[in-house]
């Protein structure tokens, strides 16, 4: 039996892909290994979005080189569409396939190995043809509706890398979701590039998240991350079903108004905290976490200043924070006023410094308030750990848990590790 | 940039229109490009890796395509296209673009566009393919001879504001204007060009009771 390896960076479509893909391997009496180990064949699912995920891909690359010269190298995702020349011309390296050909890596390597020597573009382009994804990375189903994105945001080298916004038909995801419920699956994450441009034969992003919260059984769905453009007061009513998750990433970039029109954002700074104060005068305890971009041309002092100061005021109990990479051939690459890498590490040490501030104030207002947990992992001194509906990483002691299981628990204190969690108690026992 | 497939994207250009030393128009063969007024194309000389965005300028019934270029002094793809020749190929990405106006308000709104320079583009567009659209078009220029194409819009509509020279029908920013002149908070506000110009606009609106959803911006530069 073969041995494959598979390794995933950047986004959760990424993820969703690779899942999908080390299914299919699965399925096809492929043994999968990790990714430090020993394989005939390594999947480098790369990313492109900054000049550190550039760099990450080289390395994960050289990485499998290490540890098996002779494994079959293949390299797919948003770097095989941005660098392929390069990539073509990197020694070792046997394939590069476009994301637009993902899905077609298992026919590619079969293909191989009956010693047909393929040319990955002679594959159909296939956005959705992914098979539901059981042998999963994670206990968190992803379910993939769509693919590219307009935007067009001035920094940003993902419209041509992923194309232009595609949507996957409504039966095709309702059934996906189906089919990993009844494979046992409790949590359905929806992942694309921008998903609230969701849109297919009139059915819009709301409305298909209502379709999906009507599936029978018990699970409970997450959007996830998710631009804020294009709302209507209906979304807001759709968080009061039980099913959906209180919980959004969203995507706020810049707190400055100036810094926003530069960057072509589809929203204004004000529209945004118009948009997140709603959410939270609806349902208080709402979990928003966020992206932020520091350093973007032209960014000043005062630009930055109220960048922070909208995180602080929006409590977003987590920052992703980018320092700003040119991507070449963006707008943003020909704009005047490129900051100092030096500005731009202060400015996303202090974005950090509050994001770290931001989580503990938003676990604390947590504490005490029950939360549905499904256990992730169990460790070998016993802990559990795993989410709670508002995205908290939990951890439970408690004994005779299985890993996918919904358990109720109260948060009740912080735990300081390697991640920031909260420890619970049994909700049964509160009481 | 992969947008459409093979060669399906290759435009001719019909004409160059020159409008001041530096503004052209370039009227390019359609091939049946559907588009929305208000969108833009991708746009750039056959077979090269440079293109950028350009509104379109013409109508959605109009048998060709017209586009508004300002040649930037530090440019690259506006300098190229000036010295093209009609009967030259160009590559043509899209339409692409959110910077529309809806179906149903197109009859019943009441408009306010503000353009500064060649961001009066997507608002010929709109009023090329909407004859009887309620607007009023603030136009922000450096000097009178700015004014592309002034005819196209009737009088009361067009109100030009110089900022270098005292030609225009009110002298001063557009930003100045709009101060002295305010809207309605029911109107729909589409504004276009530099950012400077948009950040302001959008304050000065907030001011006057309009709400943000009724702003609408596309950024040039
Ligand atoms: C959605 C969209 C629609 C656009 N539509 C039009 C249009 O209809 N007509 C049009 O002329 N331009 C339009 N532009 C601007 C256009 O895409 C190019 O940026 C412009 O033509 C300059 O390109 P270039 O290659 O010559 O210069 P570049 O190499 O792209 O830019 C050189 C420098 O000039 C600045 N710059 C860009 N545009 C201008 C400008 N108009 N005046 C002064 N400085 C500028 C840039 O910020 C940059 O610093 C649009 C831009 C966007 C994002």
């Amino acid at each position: 039996m073969k041995k494959i390896a598979f390794k995933t960076l950047g986004c959760r479509l990424n993820q969703y892909e690779t899942d999908a893909l080390a299914s299919r391997f699965h399925k096809g009496s492929y043994q999968i290994v990790n990714y430090n180990e020993p394989a005939d064949i390594y999947i480098v699912n790369t990313c492109t979005v900054t000049n550190q995920s550039d760099q990450k891909s080289r390395q994960t690359i050289h990485q499998a080189h290490k540890v098996n010269e002779q494994g079959l190298m293949v390299v797919t995702g948003c770097m095989a569409n941005n660098h392929k020349q390069s990539l073509l011309e990197t020694p070792g390296i046997d394939y590069v396939v476009d994301n637009e050909r993902k899905s077609s890596i298992f026919s590619i390597i079969e293909s191989h190995f009956r010693g047909e020597h393929p040319d990955p573009e002679g594959f159909d382009e296939d956005l959705f043809s992914y098979e539901p994804a059981f042998k999963t990375f994670h206990t968190r189903s992803l379910i993939k509706i769509q693919d590219g994105c307009d935007n067009f945001c001035t920094f940003c080298i993902i419209p041509s890398v992923r194309g232009r916004a595609v949507s996957r038909p409504v039966n095709a995801i309702l059934d996906n979701i189906r089919e990993v419920l009844d494979h046992g699956f409790k949590e359905v994450v929806l992942t694309g590039v921008n998903i609230g441009r969701y849109s297919f034969e009139g059915t819009s992003f709301e409305q298909l998240v209502a379709k999906i919260l009507e599936l029978p059984g018990d699970f409970r769905l997450r959007i996830s991350s998710i631009e804020p453009d294009g709302f209507t007061p209906h979304f807001f009513e759709l968080f009061q079903h039980e099913k959906l998750a209180p919980h959004l990433h969203l995507c706020l970039q810049s707190g400055s108004e100036a810094i926003l029109l530069k960057m072509r954002r589809m929203y204004t700074a004000r529209e945004f905290r118009q948009l997140a104060e709603k959410l939270r005068y609806r349902y208080p305890d709402f979990n928003l976490t966020t992206d932020i971009i520091v350093g973007f041309p032209g960014e000043t002092e005062k630009d930055f200043q109220e960048s922070l100061q909208m995180a602080k005021d929006l409590r977003f109990s987590h920052i992703h924070t980018f320092k700003y990479s040119v991507r070449s051939g963006t707008r943003a690459e020909r704009m005047d006023g490129h900051l100092l890498e030096k500005v731009k590490n202060q400015r996303s040490a202090l974005v950090r410094k509050l994001s770290d501030e931001n989580k503990l104030l938003y676990f604390e207002q947590m504490a005490g308030k029950p939360q549905r947990m499904l256990v992730e992992r169990i460790s070998a001194d016993g802990i559990a750990r795993g989410y709670g509906q508002s995205y908290i990483p939990l951890r439970t002691k408690i004994k005779g848990l299985e890993r996918n299981q919904f358990l109720d628990v109260v948060p009740d204190s912080v735990y300081f590790g390697k991640e920031t969690a909260m420890w619970t108690k049994d909700l049964r026992k509160t009481f | 940039m992969k947008l459409r497939s093979n060669n399906d994207n290759q435009h001719q250009l019909l004409e160059l229109r020159h409008l001041t030393e530096s503004t052209y128009v370039l009227r390019i063969d359609r091939r049946g490009l559907s588009f929305r007024s208000g969108q833009h194309i991708l746009l750039g000389e056959a077979g090269s890796i440079h293109n950028r965005e350009y509104s379109v300028y013409s109508g959605e019934k109009d048998d060709f395509f017209e586009v508004l270029i300002k040649e930037v002094d530090e440019g690259l793809v506006s300098k190229q296209l000036k010295k093209l020749k009609p009967g030259s190929t160009l590559q043509i990405e899209g339409p692409l673009g959110f910077f529309t106006i809806e179906p149903e308000l197109v009859d019943s709104g009441k408009f306010l566009f503000v353009a500064t320079g060649t961001g009066i583009a997507p608002f010929h567009s709109f009023v090329r393919s909407y004859p009887k659209i309620k607007y009023q078009l603030l136009h922000g220029v450096r000097k009178e001879e700015e004014a592309y194409e002034r005819n196209a819009y009737p009088t009361e509509k067009y109100k030009l504001c110089t900022s270098q020279d005292e030609k225009g029908d009110f002298q001063g920013r557009v930003t100045d204007y709009l101060r002295q002149n305010p809207v309605s908070a029911d109107t729909h506000c589409y504004l276009c060009g530099n950012f400077q110009m948009i950040h302001e606009v959008f304050d000065i609106l907030e001011m006057q009771g309009v709400p943000p959803h009724q702003v609408h911006a596309e950024v040039y530069f």
